[in-house]
């Protein structure tokens, strides 16, 4: 799991935890640092928006905390435990079970029917099909899409792509869902629907939310906003 | 694993006009190498039988020491007690007929010139059953076909020699050769008919004459060896061991331990198909890689997603392992059946081969539809396909999943 060391005096509800997060990228001598020293909680059940302008290292953010790339220095701790991300293939399992994606461009399985892309990540647990085909079909009627499970990604609007996307991201009942500008390749009456959409996710069935966003209309639609610039948390912290 | 069999069948159809060029390839692989095995086999199966039919039967049997020494006089290790011998010989299951024959070796003259030739004594009814009736005499008549009032000794003698000695059918020839004692003999022969052995050096050389006739030429009663002819060829090998369990006083050989240019072009063509097998592997390794590389390209974000939703990168790898599987799958089926399409075809076309080497005539092309040929090209078809798809599924399956993400 890349999981171990429970941390002494964590916060009993906390979800994920980074401690002096930093990410730098060398760029031939120069070195960029895109994450500067992020101190960051989010418990259990939150609803938050990480904004900032284009470069403030929003997406480099998320990657770290969906485990898809290591930080230069600085710690993780998911469920209390530090997260090692060495190598990083080790964390697989900790995506497929604990974490659910949504793509800015939605990033669908192009040739598999929206009721396949969702029940894609299901394919690679030990669920049985009897299951896989209840969860998919509870989600799928849930994003409003059960009518629309024959389809494949391009015979689908943008709005629907993304529930989609979203479906797909909750089959697993992850502990937490991380979505990179969901809304930014959608017109923004379907933006709405899908924020409130994630927002009905989030109250009733209590799915922890982190997204990122640049679009102030977007932003109003958050519990708790965490500004960066430059790759620091100017408020919002925790 | 069938939902990701599923997947990897529908990306390999996602990009139609590669997959059918990709497909194409191993179509063509498949059917070049089928038709190739089933000309082989047809080619094997025509040349053992024409080796069994035209000369060797499927056993002979020998003196027992006739392998171990030479004979120091003609027939010294002759078989002796023929009839008793054939006798056994017959008793023995799946045997269909057994012949004597009597080898020598000696002058042959036209009283004016005399050129060497090989004799061969034979029973030429038996020899013609071996044939499949098929009379090997070009001009003239085979032995023991002629209403023979004389009484005189008969010979057929091969094309080349009846040109040297300038001889035809009715004309008198004299045999002159050692006899089992080691003194010389001469006899007077009456040439019936003119025939072709199939190889050029041979009717130089070759004739043939009856069975007594020989023995009375080499004032013997013994035979050089007895030919057995067995209902199947398959069943030689099993004949031929209980043969020699149950006869040890004697040596045998089968068919295919004396035919020594079946062997040499049997190793020639294994050789052949070999090296066209590799050329063939080479080709779908080289398309089937190109093709997966491509689609590995273009679907460089899609890996990004499927490593960031949980996919291990072994499923991963395993999964573009299917999709090469597949790609063999449906390409080596086609295969296989285009090339049964095409084999079916030449047989029915009529088309003839020009002759072997050293050989003096063609013969009909076949295509022999063989069941292990096909299972073997659909075997290497699937297993190039997919061994070629591991370097670049191994390549697909290392991307750092931020750069797949961001892939454009």
């Amino acid at each position: 799991m890349g999981v171990r060391d429970s941390r002494e005096g964590h916060i009993v509800n906390s979800l994920i935890q980074t401690q002096e997060l930093q990410k730098q990228y060398t760029l031939g001598k120069v070195t960029v640092p895109a994450l500067r020293h992020i101190n960051l909680n989010m418990d259990r059940g939150e609803f938050v928006s990480i904004c900032g302008p284009s470069g403030s290292g929003k997406t480099t953010l998320l990657n770290m905390l969906g485990f898809i790339d290591s930080p230069t220095s600085g710690k993780v701790y998911f469920n209390g435990a530090e997260v090692k991300y060495n190598g990083l293939s080790h964390l697989h399992r900790l995506r497929l079970e604990k974490l659910g994606f949504i793509f800015q461009n939605f990033n669908l399985i192009p040739v598999l029917t929206a009721y396949e892309n969702v029940e894609y990540p299901l394919l690679l647990t030990k669920k049985s099909s009897g299951e896989r085909k209840q969860r998919v079909e509870k989600i799928l009627r849930e994003v409003k899409l059960w009518d629309w499970r024959k389809h494949k990604p391009n015979e689908l609007s943008g709005g629907q792509r993304q529930r989609v996307a979203i479906a797909r991201a909750l089959v697993n009942s992850p502990e937490l869902v991380l979505a990179d500008e969901p809304t930014a390749n959608i017109d923004s009456a379907t933006a709405g629907e899908i924020l409130d959409l994630m927002r009905t996710l989030n109250e009733e069935e209590k799915v922890t939310f982190l997204f990122s966003t640049h679009d102030p209309t977007v932003v109003a639609y958050a519990k708790r906003i965490v500004r960066l610039h430059d790759g620091a948390i100017v408020n919002g912290q925790n | 694993m069938f939902k990701f069999i599923k997947l990897a069948t529908k990306n390999v159809f996602r990009n139609r006009r590669r997959t059918v060029i990709t497909g194409l390839v191993l179509v063509f692989g498949a059917t070049a190498l089928i038709l190739a095995g089933g000309f082989i086999s047809s080619s094997f199966r025509g040349l053992s039988e024409n080796t069994i039919r035209s000369q060797l039967g499927h056993i002979q049997i020998y003196h027992r020491d006739f392998f171990e020494r030479e004979e120091e006089k003609p027939l010294s290790l002759g078989l002796e007690n023929v009839d008793e011998l054939k006798a056994k010989v017959l008793s023995q299951e799946h045997v269909k007929f057994t012949m004597a024959r009597v080898e020598f070796m000696g002058l042959l003259s036209n009283g004016e010139k005399s050129a060497v030739f090989i004799g061969r004594g034979i029973e030429p009814g038996k020899e013609t059953e071996l044939s499949g009736n098929q009379s090997p005499v070009d001009s003239g008549k085979f032995l023991g076909q002629n209403a023979n009032s004389e009484g005189d000794a008969e010979v057929v003698i091969a094309r080349g020699l009846a040109k040297t000695l300038k001889a035809k059918p009715g004309e008198y020839l004299t045999l002159m050769t050692t006899t089992s004692t080691g003194a010389l003999n001469a006899m007077d022969v009456k040439v019936v008919g003119i025939y072709s052995t199939g190889v050029p050096e041979y009717d130089e050389r070759a004739l043939m004459v009856d069975l007594r006739t020989a023995q009375q030429l080499l004032v013997t009663h013994k035979v050089s060896k007895l030919v057995v002819v067995l209902d199947e060829t398959a069943r030689t090998k099993e004949v031929a061991t209980a043969m020699a369990a149950r006869i040890p006083e004697v040596s045998l050989r089968r068919w295919d331990e004396l035919a020594t240019f079946y062997k040499a072009v049997v190793q020639l063509y294994s050789a052949i198909f070999a090296f066209l097998g590799v050329i063939i592997f080479v080709i779908v390794v080289l398309s089937s890689s190109n093709t997966m590389l491509m689609a590995i390209m273009e679907r460089t974000r899609e890996i990004g997603t499927q490593l960031a939703v949980g996919t291990s990168r072994i499923r991963l790898l395993v999964n573009f392992l299917y999709e090469g599987l597949m790609i063999g799958v449906f390409g080596g089926l086609l295969g296989l059946l285009v090339g049964a399409g095409l084999a079916e075809l030449i047989d029915h076309a009529g088309l003839r081969m020009p002759p072997p080497p050293g050989g003096t005539s063609g013969y009909p092309l076949y295509v022999d539809l063989v069941p292990s040929v096909f299972i073997g090209v659909f075997i290497l078809i699937v297993t190039t396909t997919v061994v070629s798809t591991i370097a670049p599924a191994f390549k697909a399956s290392r991307m750092k999943i931020v750069d797949a993400l961001g892939h454009v």
